[in-house]
């Protein structure tokens, strides 16, 4: 009975589905007809292209000009001179119209404005009501030709980027990118170098006023129009305010020459605070212009186009190992893009992912794809055209696109025309053809602990040091007697070892007393220091157990309770600058050093001899001028912790003399004022 | 496919309560009642239809008054996992035999539910567990073999269908696509079909990308951490406290039959409302609309109401988490929920305070005193159906404390509260929210979206520039009372991120 009622259901159920026809029974209605909108040309005699379409939809104009130029231009030392330039154009306001006043005046009317320089093009737009035309387009041109640039908005934009970089390693994906980039293109190319805080120091307003004078100019400009006006009228109101312009002459971006070798390499960043690798995989791509285009871009459709690729169905449907997949073969204008394909997924299945996107790019070179796979994948580029086309604006913007990479007119239907003859072998031929599977560079960006020892099955981990360069110092530095100060090293290297002696490590047991917020931690510690080649193997007791610190060829590992652990080179690098900067160091290497001697100076009410010494950083050695031995030093160090530069002072007493070493047996360090580190030393031993 | 990103959101707030001039959008009204169409079927789904001939395509959009918020306890991100399931397929899409499927499907979920009860029980026996995984995992595999992957998605896109996707946020769940206008069918025969034959295809798999995405948006990322402790810490009872993706332990515990309990009470047609701009007949849409939807089940049925209300906050909140970045910090003061007086006033005053050169915040911490990266303000957040918070961000500058930049946006508080803000910055600020709603109107999918949520939160798609007259209401006064009201010590939630080793 229960069984009948359960049927009868099912049956009822069949019914009421079957009520609705099958979405492939729909017969549609021919697709409305439609006007493109036409663009109209025109150019002024200082080279300025303008671009003008009517768009009488809401009260509103728009304006955007393109300029040729970009921070591939950028001087090596210069780094974030087109991205300065771009931005401040706005920021600082012009010179009719300084910032306070513009932001006023444009923020009254809900108007904007803004200017921009990127990698290989730049620019500047407004978008208003048409009502107020009149009013701000010469605003508009005074911002583009005559932009301000004043002092104080370029101090908050160094400031600004300053912070931009400290933050720059705090999102997987952007780490990730950028690396991988550099991977593909080499790390001091112009289309991956990085804007450091050293770079932006290097740049001077009179740099900002050049660049722009230099690239703002009619030749490099093409101007887009779009909105609610008459094209006569307004092509008048173009040529009075851009007529007076300055021509110029024609900016010619140089792209660098791209060699690539197809390495196999296996790379790793770690990032202690995330339990997701975010993964990247690929090689270089291609260009633009290649007779093979139309063939790889619906190869990219069928491997990791969106919901409908293989990469999405896989990865993602299929395994459940991913939310964000995809990728393909990239075709750039001036250079060769890349061929990457990515995958966010937790780090115990890094590797699982990795072999199943490499699996998809296989499989595309083994066997041909499905008849009806390629007719989908056509059938979705050609039925979706018409969003090509459904705004004025996209109209106008793929014609001032095409003008500025100097592409035709016609470009993109001949790519439609191509796309229609890609056949199932061409796929197969292009994958062959153009992918690499074996000849990879992989990069994940995730956890150490969690990824294990997942990558190396793919060859040996390259692990990428991603630490910050640390910013020049901001304080002054005093520049003193050259040959005086060769003198007083020279007393000070002999002072702590005494001439014949020879020794290739110290080793010490000593108290180390760490100030911290929570209080003070006592360690005791037994180390052993090799000064030729930067060694340590430090022991220690701490409150938490014992653990074992160690380096060596410029890597680290701490070992703690049985667990050994790889120590990032953020703590590693610290720890050799320290040994490299130690007096005996110097002391051992005086003749290779350039001191400056800065003449006598009092620290707490003492006189002492100042030197300045070029460790990695300049430390300032204050010499006890009876001794010529170091009673302080003084160092500013960039703390990344606290986003900002230290003064780490270390006073040193207590100097016995073992085996012809002199050793403080007692020091005390001071971060901004601050006790931070007091130590004291029971024995030493060189040997 | 994605929870509404919280930021986003909130721009999108801030964004859509705008104008130029008064009689700008007084002409815009009158021109949108021209061009929109709405009509009720029996059943109490609501179609509203605008005409746009710009182009021939359309933008469909589905807006469903259900998010986090109403998610049972123990459930939370059933929401957004019932979001994913919309895009598996029906009955005979998605499937090469859904009679036996449905079969298989059933006794998974069985079989899912005996292995949960036996890990969450006081005394897991092991071997149990793994046997009932096991037969868990055997069926998972069995239904595998049914599936026609994507098949849903894949018909969409080979009809020329565009940025398809979906979101769920604390207060609701959205659907939405454009198609060449011409297939404007194609949309009701599809949406019809997901939404009253929903299959729970691939489950259980679909929860573990749930879960990545968790990972990605929420766990492996700084500013995702902070915001999931940051309401946590900012509601006791409410359930805006919940994460929307919800919590990991949680989306292992739901079931195809918790999901199914969901879509009974939630996905009535009083919760649900369409939207459909473009190059489109609305007589036609009328029709396909009694056509695919007159069946649609639930007719009077109410969704059940959120019952909780957060209790008064006895003092100041404040934690810190820590991780591998930068600092950052969120400051929430417990407001006012979008159909409460105070709240146009409460979006004027963050608007005020931080949005554009000329915001004082922006002024003074960002340019004048270098203090801050980046510093805003807004309010409705993390939604505006029920009491939100008015959430200010700050990003500190390199080698800026933390506190002394908190200190100062409190000093700088202070002083609005003691009637700075003048006519002309509220005058500029009405200005811009006016010109926000006239450039969100130039696209089909931003004309969809504002109308159906708008009829959706207010019962009027005309509420779209009605808003307007009460944002012209809001006076002085009322911004140094909302300010005094609202901003202050007790009722504040403090949280940021710290370095682990500082």
């Amino acid at each position: 009975m229960k069984r009948t009622i359960l049927f009868s259901m099912l049956t009822l159920f069949a019914i009421s589905a079957a009520a609705q026809k099958r979405y492939d029974e729909i017969k549609y209605p021919k697709l409305n007809e439609f006007k493109k909108a036409d663009v109209e040309e025109f150019k002024l005699d200082n080279g300025i292209t303008f671009f003008l379409v009517e768009d009488k939809e809401l009260p509103l104009i728009r304006i955007s000009a393109t300029v040729r130029a970009g921070s591939l231009q950028d001087p090596d030392d210069k780094i974030g001179l087109a991205s300065m330039t771009g931005g401040l154009m706005r920021e600082g306001g012009s010179e009719n119209y300084p910032a306070d006043e513009l932001n006023v005046l444009l923020e009254d009317k809900a108007a904007f404005m803004s200017t921009f320089i990127g990698q290989g093009s730049g620019g500047a737009s407004m978008n208003i009501l048409k009502e107020d035309f009149d009013e701000l387009l010469p605003v508009f041109v005074d911002l583009v030709q005559n932009p301000l640039f004043p002092e104080d908005k370029i101090e908050l934009s160094k400031t600004q980027r300053k912070s931009g970089i400290s933050r720059r390693n705090d999102q997987q994906a952007g780490i990730a990118n950028r690396e991988f980039r550099k991977l593909i293109y080499g790390e001091d190319s112009p289309i991956t170098r990085q804007i450091e805080y050293a770079t932006l120091d290097a740049i001077t307003r009179n740099d900002l006023v050049a660049f722009h004078k230099e690239t703002f100019v009619g030749n490099n400009m093409t101007l887009g129009v779009i909105g609610d006006f008459d094209t006569k009228k307004m092509k008048k109101k173009l040529e009075e305010a851009f007529g007076s312009f300055p021509a110029g002459t024609a900016n010619n971006l140089i792209y660098p020459e791209i060699n690539y070798s197809y390495p196999s390499t296996v790379n790793f960043i770690n990032k202690s605070d995330v339990n997701q690798s975010y993964v990247l995989v690929g090689h270089i791509g291609g260009l633009r212009e290649n007779p093979d285009y139309a063939k790889l871009q619906m190869m990219n459709q069928i491997l990791g186009g969106g919901f409908a690729g293989r990469l999405f169905q896989t990865v993602r449907t299929d395994l459940g190992l991913a939310y964000a997949v995809g990728g393909g073969y990239s075709s750039s204008i001036n250079y060769p893009g890349t061929f990457s394909l990515f995958v966010m997924t937790k780090s115990s299945t890094t590797a699982e992912a990795i072999d199943a996107l490499i699996r998809e790019v296989e499989k595309m070179q083994e066997s041909p794809v499905a008849q009806e796979e390629l007719e989908d994948a056509r059938d979705r580029f050609l039925n979706s055209l018409v969003f090509r086309y459904d705004s004025k604006q996209k109209i106008l913007n793929e014609r001032i696109s095409n003008e500025y990479n100097g592409l035709s007119k016609d470009a993109f239907n001949k790519y439609v025309e191509d796309l229609k003859k890609v056949t199932i072998s061409d796929i197969q031929q292009v994958a062959k053809e153009y992918l690499k599977p074996g000849k990879v560079q992989i990069l994940v960006v995730g956890n150490a602990e969690e990824v294990g020892d997942q990558l190396q099955k793919y060859g040996t981990v390259n692990e990428i040091d991603i630490t910050i360069p640390t910013p020049k110092s901001d304080k002054p530095s005093a520049s003193g007697d050259a040959a005086k100060g060769k003198e007083w090293l020279g007393k000070m290297a002999k002072a702590i070892i005494a001439p014949g002696t020879t020794f290739s490590t110290i080793k010490s047991v000593g108290n180390l007393t760490r100030v911290t917020p929570m209080g003070n931690v006592d360690i005791k510690i037994t180390s052993t220091i090799s000064y030729a080649n930067y060694t340590l193997d430090a022991k220690m007791e701490t409150p938490q157990g014992n653990m074992e610190m160690m380096v060596s060829n410029g890597s680290g590992k701490m070992i703690m309770m049985g667990r050994e652990q790889q120590l990032p080179p953020a703590m590693v690098t610290p720890m050799i600058n320290e040994m490299k900067n130690s007096y005996i160091n110097i002391a051992l290497n005086a003749d290779d050093h350039n001191p400056e001697y800065l003449g006598m100076e009092t620290v707490d009410g003492k006189e002492y001899v100042a030197l300045k010494v070029d460790g990695t950083s300049e430390i300032v050695f204050y010499l006890d001028p009876a001794t010529a031995l170091p009673a302080v030093t003084k160092m500013n160090v960039f703390a990344p912790q606290m986003g900002k530069e230290v003064e780490v002072v270390t006073s040193y007493s207590n100097w016995e003399v073992t085996n012809g070493v002199a050793y403080a047996f007692a020091y005390e360090t001071k971060n901004d004022g601050q006790v931070i580190e007091k130590s004291k030393v029971e024995s030493i031993e060189a040997n | 496919m994605r929870v509404l990103k919280t930021f986003c959101g909130l721009l999108f707030l801030v964004l859509f309560v705008g104008i130029f001039g008064d009689n700008v959008t007084a002409q815009n009204l009158k021109e949108f009642e021209k061009k929109v169409t709405e009509f009720t079927l029996d059943n109490g789904l609501h179609f509203i239809i605008i005409e746009r001939r710009e182009a021939p395509v359309a933008s469909f959009y589905t807006h469903v008054n259900v998010g986090g918020v109403d998610e049972p306890v123990g459930n939370t991100g059933i929401a957004h996992i019932f979001e994913h399931m919309a895009f598996k397929g029906t009955k005979y899409i998605g499937t090469n035999n859904w009679e036996e499927e449905k079969k298989v499907i059933d006794q998974m979920d069985e079989a899912y539910k005996a292995w949960l009860h036996e890990k969450f029980s006081s005394n897991p026996d092991e071997e149990a567990l793994a046997q009932k995984r096991a037969k868990f995992e055997e069926l998972q595999e069995q239904a595998k073999t049914f599936v026609v992957n994507n098949e849903f998605s894949e018909i969409i896109q080979n009809n020329g269908g565009t940025g398809l996707n979906a979101s769920t946020g604390a207060d609701l769940t959205n659907y939405f696509y454009s198609l060449p206008s011409n297939k404007a069918e194609l949309w009701f025969n599809l949406e019809a079909d997901r939404f009253k034959n929903p299959t729970y295809r691939e489950f259980y798999v679909e929860k573990e990308v749930v879960r990545e995405e968790r990972r990605m948006r929420t766990e492996s990322s700084p500013i995702g951490r902070l915001v999931e402790e940051f309401i946590a810490v900012a509601y006791t009872a409410h359930p805006y406290g919940r994460p929307v993706v919800g919590w990991n332990s949680d989306i292992t515990a739901t079931t195809i039959e918790d999901a199914r309990a969901f879509y009974d009470k939630y996905y009535v047609p009083s919760n649900i409302t369409f939207a459909i701009a473009g190059d489109v007949d609305p007589k036609r849409m009328k029709k396909l609309a009694e056509e695919y939807f007159s069946d649609f089940r639930g007719k009077g049925k109410i969704a059940p109401p959120v019952t909780t209300v957060e209790p008064k906050q006895r003092g100041e909140r404040r934690f810190t988490i820590e991780g591998n970045s930068q600092p950052i910090m969120l400051i929430g003061y417990h407001g006012v929920s979008d159909s409460h007086e105070d709240f146009e006033a409460l979006n004027l005053l963050g608007n005020i305070i931080s949005s554009g050169r000329t915001s004082v915040l922006y002024k003074k911490l960002v340019e004048e005193e270098k203090l801050a990266l980046q510093v805003g303000a807004f309010n409705g957040f993390p939604g505006t159906r029920f009491g939100s918070l008015f959430l200010t961000l700050a990003v500190p500058n390199q080698g800026v404390e933390l506190d002394s930049l908190e200190q100062r946006i409190y000093d700088e508080i202070e002083v609005v509260k003691g009637g700075s803000i003048t006519q002309k910055e509220l005058d500029r600020a009405r200005t811009n929210i006016r010109a926000g709603i006239i450039r969100g109107l130039a696209n089909n999918t931003g004309l969809a979206l504002n109308f159906a949520s708008t009829y959706m939160t207010k019962g009027d798609w005309r509420d779209v520039f009605k808003q307007l007259d009460r944002y012209n209401e809001v006076t002085l006064d009322d911004l140094q009372r909302v300010a005094q009201q609202y901003l202050i010590k007790q009722t504040r939630t403090v949280g940021a991120t710290v370095k682990a080793d500082s």
